[in-house]
């Protein structure tokens, strides 16, 4: 598996489309910035998002249990699992209980994160995800690249081949209207046909034992509504306290993931209907070791919007496939080392750490710090890149002893300035794009105690 | 141990600072104009807007909007949503609509079927003016104290940009909306 760094470089071999990559996403950002300054308390409501996150956070089990005996009451089944395993088992045991040989899945990043479909696909389930971005990426054999616009690194011609292919659409079709009416054509018929449908929850009241679900294409309802059987699937941090919540989190939600004033569709579902079976899966997976880090804890309070993603001038110029991860972005980097700091040791480090990240998320995670604390800890497990740690440990000897130190300066300016093709070249990451500075004729030191005499 | 017990357990092993919650958000600026409000958010979402007296005085718009195709006016319960796979205009009644952002909430058992406003071609919803409130706050507090099984909030016709984000309108559910405000 490539690394960030290796991924990122093949990603923008294509100058153009990195570029078109780039601006698109800052489209999307710069949309989010007009809709919440339409707001006039938006920063408010940011606060009192974060808060309401905080205080579920340190009362979890409590809301759990509620939410739990409410939901039950009203009829819909629950269950518990301690990791993606023990989640996929439970989905699968209940699609094979009734018989059914396929479904409809509509956007669920904690299925993705449990990696459902392809364990699904190996017991001889077809999965249809019928979000159209995931359709295209589920064509392609792909994942999607960003949690909101799962098919945001393609291109209309590639997702007209794509379909040319798969379902038959004449070639060299790239207009998006009748792709996408070639989706609704195709999608229909598994929609009329599926006896079980997932779904993913943005928000589930504790209050009430209700579940929210939001989409804008409408995917979610249509299966849901149809299926005889409707499992939905969340992480254990998607809890909120009280109806009147969601007040707060819906004016948030669309506004800061596409600039939107509200999903199209807000569904609220308490019961299920007339001869329907609902069934919950309330899944850890690593959320309750998040909890007990105090400096990473933070990251539980996400909504899943990706204004992060956006904004981030590494992801818009590297491509969400770079975060080998199904949830990339800034976000993503600060979740993944949780699951496998191993794996992930070089998220943490695919960031300028400059923390616009942290200013447009709607529940106030302090997404760059974490960024910074994740790099302490994985350098501290010596986890960190070889180079990195060596050239860490030669600059800390550097620094620690004063002549070594202007020995070495005089070293760089004497090289920089008459040998300089030995830092102008492809073993030098600081010279990839770029043309080291000149080096200054003497050191501020030699300056300064001229100045002095 | 179950995982159930396993999962409350590993929560419990850590208890966290208190932290309370902040309460309802009160400091939201009202809307000064639900109902010009509600229109320019219609706009934005895309839904197409048509106000009137009354029901009937919408009806020549709606022949116009939606020639040669069939209304479904009924709201009696189908036993199934597939009953439903042909509706080309479904005709249904909102509870009440939202001025910031054109969403109106709707409930199942004002609805032929959970599904009906979702696998209909198009959709028509008639609302009451004077039923208008300015934030989703207030949208959540006419809420208050009252269930429904299922219940969602919907603003604008069914829509996608998932190509190149050009948007279409019209992905799983309605192709379009019509939103008929009503005087009484």
């Amino acid at each position: 598996m490539l690394n960030h760094a290796e991924a990122s470089e093949q990603f923008i071999q294509d100058a153009e489309r990195t570029t078109w990559h780039d601006e698109t996403l800052w489209f999307v950002r710069s949309k989010r910035d007009k809709a919440s300054k339409v707001i006039p308390e938006w920063e408010g409501l940011r606060e009192h998002a974060s808060q309401i996150k905080d205080h579920v956070l340190a009362n979890l089990g409590q809301y759990l249990v509620e939410f739990e005996a409410k939901a039950k009451a009203n009829g819909i089944h629950i269950h518990w699992a301690k990791d993606a395993e023990e989640h996929n088992q439970i989905v699968y045991e209940l699609i094979a209980k009734h018989g059914s040989k396929a479904l409809v899945k509509s956007k669920s990043m904690l299925t993705e994160e449990c990696h459902l479909n392809s364990f699904l696909t190996k017991k001889g389930v077809e999965v249809v995800d019928t979000d159209l971005g995931e359709r295209i990426v589920q064509f392609r054999d792909e994942v999607p690249s960003h949690i909101v616009l799962p098919a945001i690194h393609l291109k209309k011609e590639d997702v007209g081949e794509t379909f040319h292919q798969h379902l038959g659409t004449p070639k060299g079709n790239k207009d998006p209207q009748f792709l996408t009416e070639a989706a609704r054509q195709h999608l229909r018929g598994y929609f009329l046909a599926a006896d079980v449908a997932i779904t993913g929850v943005n928000f589930a009241v504790a209050e009430t034992g209700e579940f929210v679900v939001c989409t804008n294409e409408g995917n979610a309802d249509m299966g849901a509504h149809l299926a005889k059987v409707h499992i939905a699937c969340m992480g254990i941090e998607k809890l909120i306290p009280k109806r009147k919540d969601l007040g707060v989190f819906l004016r948030l939600l669309a506004r800061s993931a596409t600039g939107q004033l509200i999903t199209t569709y807000s569904s609220h579902f308490a019961k299920p209907r007339e001869g329907q079976e609902m069934h919950i899966v309330l899944v850890d997976n690593g959320r309750t070791r998040q909890l007990a880090r105090p400096e990473f804890r933070n990251s539980l309070k996400c909504i899943r919007c990706a204004a992060c993603f956006n904004t981030c001038p590494v992801y818009r110029r590297s491509g969400g496939h770079s975060y080998h991860q199904p949830v990339a972005g800034p976000i993503g980097s600060i979740l993944a080392p949780n699951f496998d700091k191993k794996s992930n040791v070089d998220l943490p480090f695919a960031s300028t750490l400059c923390g616009s990240c942290t200013n447009v998320c709607p529940v106030k995670i302090n997404i760059h710090e974490q960024l910074w604390f994740w790099r302490q800890d994985l350098m501290k497990d010596g986890l960190a890149p070889a180079g990195k740690s060596l050239s860490m440990q030669g600059m800390a000897w550097v620094l620690s002893h004063p002549k070594i130190y202007r020995l070495a300066g005089a070293m760089g300016r004497f090289v920089v300035k008459n040998l300089p093709f030995l830092v102008n070249n492809g073993l030098n990451p600081w010279a990839k794009q770029r043309e080291m500075p000149e080096a200054p004729k003497e050191s501020f030191q030699s300056w300064y105690q001229s100045r002095k005499s | 141990m179950s995982t159930r017990e396993e999962i409350l357990k590993a929560i419990q092993e850590n208890p966290l600072p208190l932290k309370s919650h902040p309460g309802d958000f009160k400091s939201f600026v009202p809307s000064k104009d639900t109902f010009l409000d509600f229109q320019a958010s219609l706009k934005i979402v895309g839904a197409q807007f048509i106000h009137v007296e009354n029901a009937d005085l919408a009806q020549d718009r709606l022949n116009a909007l939606y020639p040669g195709l069939a209304r479904y006016t009924s709201q009696d319960v189908v036993n199934s949503g597939l009953e439903l796979e042909e509706v080309q205009v479904l005709e249904i009644h909102g509870e009440f609509g939202v001025a910031e952002n054109g969403a109106i909430w709707l409930r199942d058992d004002h609805l032929p079927h959970r599904v009906a406003p979702f696998i209909c071609q198009h959709l028509v919803i008639y609302i009451k003016k004077i039923t208008l409130v300015g934030t989703m706050h207030e949208a959540y507090d006419r809420l208050e104290g009252y269930f429904a099984d299922f219940g969602f909030f919907l603003s604008g016709p069914s829509k996608t940009a998932d190509i190149e984000q050009s948007l279409v309108i019209g992905a799983h559910g309605a192709r379009s909306l019509t939103v008929i405000v009503l005087d009484k």
